[in-house]
């Protein structure tokens, strides 16, 4: 590693002067993600700010649906009872993550700031409509998370900006989630495709009312697919719909090929998965 | 750039007053200026779980964990685990049902086995593979590994 210094700010203001007044610093929260870029110089800050100082960014509120502080470890996230009660894909998402030692560092608010393609918790939230708060010295703003990605490892966080809150709408708890994530082993690796389903449905009649599909590890940044959500919606899901909404998710993904998965493996796997996750909603 | 920070901690309850570049690791102050070798380097990017230690009752691997981040922080190390000549019961069962091999990822998932049955004193099997999953090991075929965490539910019983 290059040497930086290292800042310790006490509070969100602090935080937001030090990126102020500091040459190309980086924000430090598990580390987990960072500190590896670091050791291989893909990042190179001349500062560190360490996030882990400020008083009430980590932590999980519940008041008429989650307010989940940044700074909350994927571990708290894991085993929280009243998320695994209330939106359990979120818990299903947390404890596919990395390992138990990463978990107990990363955090929920860093795992969406790297903005890789294929991070966990990114795809789940995604699927929840989710909202994040994102501080500056302007004071406080709302982005929904539907526009925060905005490329590999790039998203909307501006240079003195800091994340502070993720928002989950109350309206989650209607649905029922699955998080799939496929992979060659279950623990310490990235998903060649993350699918995060979550379906509001009559399930005596089958009729759909509302459902939201999330794709990571196959495009720029997780997305939405939108073109299987409207298939869908209003409809009764029977077989050959939700064969044909998988095939709708599949066209539009656009995945890469890299040394997990080739691209059309990829595009495979989103149709697939997206069927299964539907029937095991369904069937649960 | 890149000035000295002090930091107080406890290894293994023995206290220190440190004056750390930012860019040490916990592992690399462990291993090189404090003397814990049994913290092992394997992957030095937290993937492979050598180097797990217990920062405040909870496994991190402290590759990637800088020591100025754990200012105020008790750390356990397996230099910590024994009781005079007497080993640790999970130490203690490793060693009896010869889940030790070359060693190298021994002290990790010794550490990670006593973080897990710290906090889940009966585990399930399947909560025993999630809890270990980060420490990797290439000689034993984990069969032996969870025979000894077996044991060690016993004892600690």
């Amino acid at each position: 590693m290059k040497r930086f210094d290292y800042l310790r700010p006490g509070n969100m203001e602090d935080a937001i002067a030090a990126l102020q007044a500091n040459d190309e610093p980086s924000l430090l929260a598990g580390g987990t993600d960072l500190l590896i870029g670091m050791k291989t110089r893909t990042v190179k800050p001349k500062c560190l700010i360490d996030l882990k100082g400020i008083p009430g960014i980590d932590g999980i509120v519940y008041d008429n649906g989650f307010k989940i502080g940044a700074l909350t470890t994927i571990r708290d996230i894991e085993v929280s009872t009243l998320i695994r009660q209330k939106i359990p894909a979120l818990s299903k998402a947390a404890e596919t993550l990395g390992s138990i030692q990463i978990r107990n560092r990363a955090t929920i608010g860093g795992n969406l700031c790297h903005g890789s393609p294929a991070a966990d918790m990114a795809t789940v939230l995604l699927a929840m409509n989710c909202e994040v708060t994102v501080a500056s010295d302007k004071g406080e703003k709302t982005i929904g998370l539907d526009r925060f990605f905005t490329g590999p490892n790039q998203t909307v966080i501006g240079k003195h900006e800091i994340l502070s809150q993720i928002i989950i709408p109350e309206k989650t708890e209607q649905f029922k989630g699955v998080y799939l994530k496929h992979g060659p082993r279950k623990a310490m690796d990235i998903g060649i495709v993350n699918i995060a389903i979550l379906l509001d449905a009559d399930f005596k009649s089958g009729l759909c009312n509302q459902v939201m599909i999330a794709l990571g590890a196959v495009a720029p940044t997780p997305i939405r697919a939108k073109k299987a959500e409207a298939l869908l919606t209003g409809k009764e899901l029977k077989p050959d719909l939700i064969h044909k909404a998988a095939e709708a998710a599949s066209s539009e993904a656009k995945p890469i090929t890299d040394f997990r998965a080739t691209a059309g493996y990829r595009k495979d796997l989103v149709k697939s998965l997206v069927a299964k996750g539907i029937q095991q909603i369904l069937g649960s | 750039m890149g000035s000295k920070h002090r930091i107080q901690i406890t290894v293994n309850q023995e206290e220190y007053d440190l004056l750390v570049y930012p860019d040490r690791t916990l592992l690399d102050l462990l291993r090189y200026d404090l003397g814990f070798t049994g913290t092992k380097e394997g992957c030095d990017e937290g993937d492979c779980g050598a180097c797990t230690v217990i920062v405040n009752g909870k496994v991190v691997t402290s590759c990637l964990v800088l020591a100025v981040e754990v200012d105020g922080a008790a750390i356990t190390t397996i230099e910590g685990l024994h009781q005079g000549d007497e080993l640790h019961p999970i130490q203690q069962a490793f060693v009896d049902s010869g889940a030790v091999q070359c060693g190298f990822c021994t002290p990790g998932m010794i550490l990670t086995t006593k973080a897990l049955l710290d906090e889940i004193p009966s585990p399930s099997e399947e909560e025993i593979k999630h809890y270990l999953e980060g420490n990797l090991c290439r000689c034993t075929g984990y069969t032996k590994i969870l025979d000894a965490v077996n044991i060690a539910i016993q004892q600690l019983k």
